[in-house]
């Protein structure tokens, strides 16, 4: 129920507004829900707001569940 | 039977639909219509006859002038048919501005002397205020057939190669874009006059058919062939040439780029022992030169187009359904 | 986060560890419909072994969305002198006297937005209409919808008003987890519903139901991990709802979107299309926001309406039945011609079965 995708956050323009892009695409984006938002960042775009920010650091579970994963596989 | 919706003139099921109920209407008088981009007569000539109501009028890549030459051409280039002459007619809101018309025709006129087309009948007219949008040009185009075998549905075998001249979907990318204010800095549409790339494969035996994606995309064109000549379909996500723009703009709007239309992008079924000469004459032309060979026509499944996934599972490919509408969910 | 370099290959890797895990046959509800299409259109259906039962689930607002929900935006768009803003997803319902598609063939006035903020901007260029925005979607999409009311009450807007569709995903799931009926073993969670209100609003799916859970992300690698750590976790009997989208789901979700829906939203008990009324489940505005409700504004009551005769959309939601299990589909209910909205709804259970697996027969499974 939820399409969402990530971009790279361009400008910020103002501060509820910012210009994100994804490659050669950019959308003007809503930053009326997050906080401390910073160019460079990379964040998940729904319905044409920003809704978090990408943190690769929290994905610590699926990191370990890939781990277990392809510890299984190696040792077939 | 109720009124006509935006998804009856949208390209997929649809459309086709309801042109068959149209067609059927005319059936006793003239002889079975064929469902194809443009038609063949007697003598070798073709001809094709197309409607332009794109908005905006211009668009990155092109505007309705050109999109209205090339729209026409393309339908008889992909029947192997050589385009010569042009009938036009102009359908203008009162208030668009001559030097805005004119630049429109400047672009359509283009395209003609790059091909050699020539404009031969013209109609204009100029409704009311507020009684069209702005501009909507019609073209009939026409030429000679010069496919040394016959290209059509009807031709598309199972064995037969397919093969995509470049990546899909950018045309209506851009003007998605632009409805739904995403900004773009390099895509642009794929607007652009096929005859020149297809004009070499009309000396070549055992090309099938060939279609240009428009209205419906890549997806439809495929559903239309595997129905029309009761063929299974096989392509594969990962060959499908793809522009990482359309991808990215298909994601903000919930758009699947199989159904995006193509403006100067062409679909082959061409023998498989074929397919490589095909290959390095279509990447030998700039408009042709991302071309790949996505899949092939099966006797499995006669009916039906599989897609093999980036994942590795299959999906079916069903036609474009109705309007193409961005979602959120 | 799996670097997706070389994915079939990664997914084979995931299927080996499946095959392992599945100690007995499993049924997992994926809940959200943007789940269901991922799921159909990376063919994940067809590469899962037989032990995996994959239930789709009420996770689709448009399909969630009351028969006497959608006829009162159909009748809201044909009155004169308003507008309707809208996301695509709700042109083609089918409501009782036709369709947002429909009314508008007919000369109302439907304006498709893909941002719940651009209905500000259609209030502020039609100054002489009334603009109405329906506001569809579950608590990822809500907080646009409160935004919107923000400005506009700070701008003191007078022509816009808001009709609030939306629902609430966990009272939903306790209604499905208790259905003895149904025998669900896992839930696929959803990602981006999650990315609002975090973790903790689903505990007592595994805490008093034992189910197993997996938030996911929406790629082929997310959405097979998640199906894996489901197996596993039923294969260990340690029923927990375990995070595997930490990139954009944090434990306590997005503090601010909440406190955003509390300022604007109050939960009411809502009814769910074919699932009847659900308890807390609806987001209706908060009394401050009252003057901005679209409902009160146009005089709006909604009252039961029975679907179409023979439209089992209820059922597929409720995952009691699969699509090619109900009379209508692909005969009378097919995309072009829908009956429900199970089978317009771009995430619908139907229409996915329908358009990827080629009504539900497809040669290759799924």
């Amino acid at each position: 129920m939820c399409l969402a995708v990530p971009h790279r956050v361009v400008k910020i323009m103002d501060e509820n507004r910012a210009l994100v892009s994804t490659g050669g695409v950019e959308l003007e984006v809503r930053t009326d829900l997050i906080e401390d938002l910073q160019v460079g960042d990379v964040v998940l775009v729904h319905a044409g707001f920003v809704i978090e920010k990408y943190n690769e650091d929290e994905g610590k579970e699926l990191e370990s569940l890939w781990e277990e994963v392809m510890q299984f596989a190696s040792g077939r | 039977m109720g009124r006509l919706s935006l998804g009856h003139g949208s390209g997929g099921r649809l459309t086709n639909d309801l042109i068959k109920e149209i067609a059927s209407t005319f059936a006793r008088g003239s002889g079975m219509l064929e469902f194809e981009d443009c038609a063949l007569l007697p003598g070798g000539w073709g001809v094709t006859i197309d409607g332009f109501t794109v908005s905006p009028l211009s668009f990155p890549g092109g505007d309705i002038g050109k999109l209205a030459i090339c729209g026409s051409v393309n339908d008889l280039a992909v029947r192997g048919v050589r385009p010569l002459w042009l009938a036009m007619s102009l359908l203008a809101e009162e208030g668009l501005d001559e030097e805005e018309l004119l630049v429109y025709m400047r672009s359509a006129a283009s395209v003609c002397a790059e091909l050699g087309v020539q404009l031969v009948a013209g109609d204009t007219k100029v409704l009311p205020r507020g009684e069209a949008d702005r501009l909507y040009i019609t073209t009939c185009a026409m030429g000679k057939n010069e496919a040394i075998s016959p290209w059509g549905i009807k031709e598309v075998s199972p064995g037969d190669a397919i093969i995509v001249s470049g990546p899909v979907g950018r045309h209506g990318a851009v003007i998605a874009s632009l409805r739904y204010d995403i900004k773009l800095r390099e895509l642009e549409s794929d607007c652009a006059p096929l005859w020149p790339l297809i004009e070499p494969l009309t000396r070549l035996r055992d090309v099938h058919a060939a279609r240009d994606c428009t209205r419906g995309g890549l997806g439809t064109v495929l559903c239309e062939w595997a129905e029309g000549a009761n063929v299974g379909i096989e392509i594969d996500e990962e060959a499908i040439p793809a522009d990482g723009d359309v991808s990215a703009v298909s994601d903000i709007l919930g758009f699947d780029p199989l159904y995006l239309a193509c403006e100067g992008t062409a679909v082959f079924a061409v023998a498989s022992e074929r397919a490589e000469t095909v290959l390095e004459t279509l990447c030998s032309h700039p408009i042709g030169r991302s071309a790949a060979v996505i899949g092939k026509a099966t006797d499995a499944h006669p009916g039906l187009v599989g897609l093999r996934t980036a994942a590795g599972g299959m999906r079916v490919v069903d036609m474009q359904g109705g309007e193409l509408l961005p979602r959120i969910c | 986060m799996p670097q997706v370099g070389d994915l079939r290959a990664k997914m084979s890797s995931l299927l080996e560890a499946l095959d392992k895990w599945l100690c007995r046959p499993i049924t997992v509800m994926e809940v959200c419909g943007t789940h269901t299409v991922s799921i159909f259109r990376s063919g994940i259906r067809t590469m899962l072994p037989e032990g995996v039962r994959l239930l789709s689930g009420p996770g689709c607002p448009v399909c969630v969305t009351d028969q006497a929900e959608v006829d009162a935006m159909v009748r809201l768009a044909k009155r004169p002198g308003v507008v309707l803003a809208t996301y695509g997803d709700m042109v083609r319902v089918p409501g009782s006297c036709g369709s947002l598609a429909e009314a508008r063939a007919s000369g109302a006035e439907v304006a498709v937005v893909s941002s719940a903020i651009q209905a500000l901007a259609l209030a502020g260029s039609i100054q002489d209409k009334e603009i109405v925005f329906a506001g569809i979607g579950f608590e990822t999409t809500a907080p646009a919808t409160a935004v919107l009311l923000r400005e506009a009450r700070s701008k003191n807007v007078k022509n816009l008003s808001v009709l609030s569709l939306h629902k609430l995903v966990p009272p939903v799931l306790r209604l499905l987890a208790s259905d003895p009926m149904l025998n669900i073993d896992g839930f696929l969670l959803p990602g981006h519903v999650s990315t609002i209100i975090g973790t903790a609003p689903y505990a007592f799916l595994a805490e008093e139901y034992g189910k197993a859970c997996a938030v996911a992300g929406f790629e082929p690698l997310d959405i097979m991990s998640g199906i894996v750590e489901i197996a596993r976790q039923i294969c260990e009997g340690r029923p927990a709802v375990r995070r595997l989208y930490g990139r954009v789901v944090r434990h306590e979700g997005n503090v601010k979107a909440q406190e955003l829906l509390e300022e604007v939203f109050r939960p009411a008990s809502v009814r769910w299309r074919g699932i009847g009324l659900v308890e807390a489940s609806g987001l209706v505005l908060a009394d401050d926001y009252s003057d901005f409700d679209a409902y009160s504004r146009f005089g709006i009551t909604l009252e039961e309406v029975s679907p179409p005769a023979g439209c089992r959309c209820g059922d597929v939601l409720a995952g009691r039945i699969t699509p090619p299990e109900c009379p209508l589909f692909g005969r009378s209910c097919t995309p072009q011609f829908p009956v429900g909205p199970c089978m317009v709804s771009s995430e619908g259970s139907c229409s996915a079965y329908y358009r990827y697996s080629s009504k539900g027969v497809s040669p290759w499974g799924a």
